[in-house]
């Protein structure tokens, strides 16, 4: 049985039981056994959870704090991800493939995550069919997750692109350096500015 | 929608090529017998059609994952009446509009048949069904769902980390008899290269007589 020695920990292992539950169904006996498979870790800003060339072992549900995850092309940084409290994140295509991470994960925020391993997932699989189905469901979801991403950046301007993701994020502005933010939405920290002043200006007046 | 022939299968009537081929595709993911073939393919359907054919529309549901057996599809998706091709599946490939077939809703992709096609399909329906009942179906779901991932993210990180130059190069190296295959428009969109950057790039591989490409432009 999992026990909760850390009170602080409680309201997040909750938001695990409710994140499985939004995609799934899981009992409380069936998250009471996943959660004796699991892992906490607390990180430090800048702390690198995952770095490029290792093979992700795990995936972990950010409980409180925000991450990144990003790759070099040349010496420049490209953001592909931010990923705060309530979510999951790892350097999934790796973890899936067992191949090399091409990408970096790092802590933006003091962050607290749950992890579950590769090896540990695979033992929960082979119990049978009912842990089977939450893993292609909770799958499924990843890759909706890249699809939909893919498809704002094919089908939207970057003008919508930046409203799409102030709407959905709008605590991330005050959280992600601007810089961060203007590379994720693969615009130059000049038009980042530009536009938020106009968004803001413009939700000024009309409310 | 024309479809030339849509049939369920006859087990009696699928030729032991066809159930090796099926049952090497899905080796790649996990032990997979021609007995199992045989028993997840009574969930399947083969479906032909002919050429440009458009066998999802735009705001259409997706209601089926495919294989290509024989044949080419290309999937793409219209923006202010200019199309981006996100793939060109061929032989084995597994092809549909991802996010229409998983939550039920309108395909904003289309897909097209580039050449006579032949497919094996599994209908949504069947799919949840064959989830259900076939002993194999929620391992196998999962696998494939992380195979797709894989291969999306590879794709994704291919087309923002390489030139247009290295693009060019690895998919034909890959992918050589495309060219004949692929009008060059699509090769260009789906490798997110003007048509005119593709036109002098082959131009430049025909007069390198030698198999390594000396001297290619970077941009």
């Amino acid at each position: 049985m999992f026990v909760v020695t850390k009170f602080y920990l409680a309201p997040m292992i909750t938001g695990i039981f409710n994140f499985l539950n939004q995609h799934t169904t899981v009992t409380e006996a069936e998250f009471q056994f996943l959660m004796t498979k699991t892992a906490i870790h607390n990180f430090n800003k800048k702390d690198k959870i995952t770095e490029i060339a290792e093979v992700e072992n795990r995936i972990f549900y950010i409980g409180k704090g925000l991450v990144r995850k990003f790759f070099y092309r040349d010496d420049e940084e490209v953001i592909t991800q931010f990923v705060k409290e309530g979510s999951l994140i790892s350097s999934t295509a790796s973890f899936f493939s067992r191949k090399p991470s091409q990408y970096i994960i790092e802590a933006i925020e003091p962050t607290t995550a749950f992890s579950i391993n590769y090896d540990e997932l695979e033992s929960i699989y082979a119990l049978g069919n009912k842990w089977e189905k939450i893993g292609r469901i909770i799958t499924t979801h990843f890759l909706l997750q890249q699809e939909i991403l893919l498809m704002d950046n094919i089908r939207l301007t970057v003008k919508e692109r930046f409203k799409k993701f102030m709407n959905e994020n709008p605590d991330l502005v005050q959280r992600v350096p601007q810089k961060q933010l203007a590379s994720y939405l693969n615009i130059k920290q000049e038009t980042f500015s530009r536009m938020k002043h106009l968004m803001y200006d413009k939700s000024l007046k009309t409310a | 929608m024309i479809i030339l022939k849509a049939m369920s299968i006859d087990l009696n009537n699928i030729s032991d090529s066809s159930l090796q081929y099926i049952s090497s595709y899905l080796q790649r993911f996990m032990p997979f017998t021609i007995e199992d073939v045989k028993g997840l393919i009574q969930y399947c359907e083969i479906r032909k059609f002919d050429k440009r054919i458009e066998i999802v529309k735009e705001g259409e549901i997706d209601n089926y994952l495919n294989m290509v057996l024989k044949g080419l599809v290309r999937k793409f998706v219209k923006v202010k009446g200019k199309e981006t091709i996100l793939q060109l599946a061929t032989e084995g490939h597994v092809i549909h509009s991802e996010i229409s077939y998983l939550t039920r809703t309108p395909s904003q992709v289309i897909l097209e048949t580039l050449e006579p096609t032949t497919m094996v399909s599994i209908n949504h329906k069947k799919m949840e069904e064959a989830l259900a009942s076939f002993p194999k179906g929620e391992r196998l779901g999962r696998l494939i769902m992380s195979g797709m991932f894989v291969k999306k993210d590879e794709r994704r990180y291919w087309l923002l980390s390489k030139s247009t130059r290295q693009r060019f190069i690895d998919y034909l190296d890959r992918n050589p008899h495309m060219l004949q295959r692929v009008p060059q428009k699509y090769l260009a969109s789906y490798l997110n290269i003007t048509s005119e950057t593709f036109s002098r790039f082959k131009h430049l591989i025909r007069e390198t007589t030698s198999n390594e490409i000396v001297n290619f432009p970077d941009k």
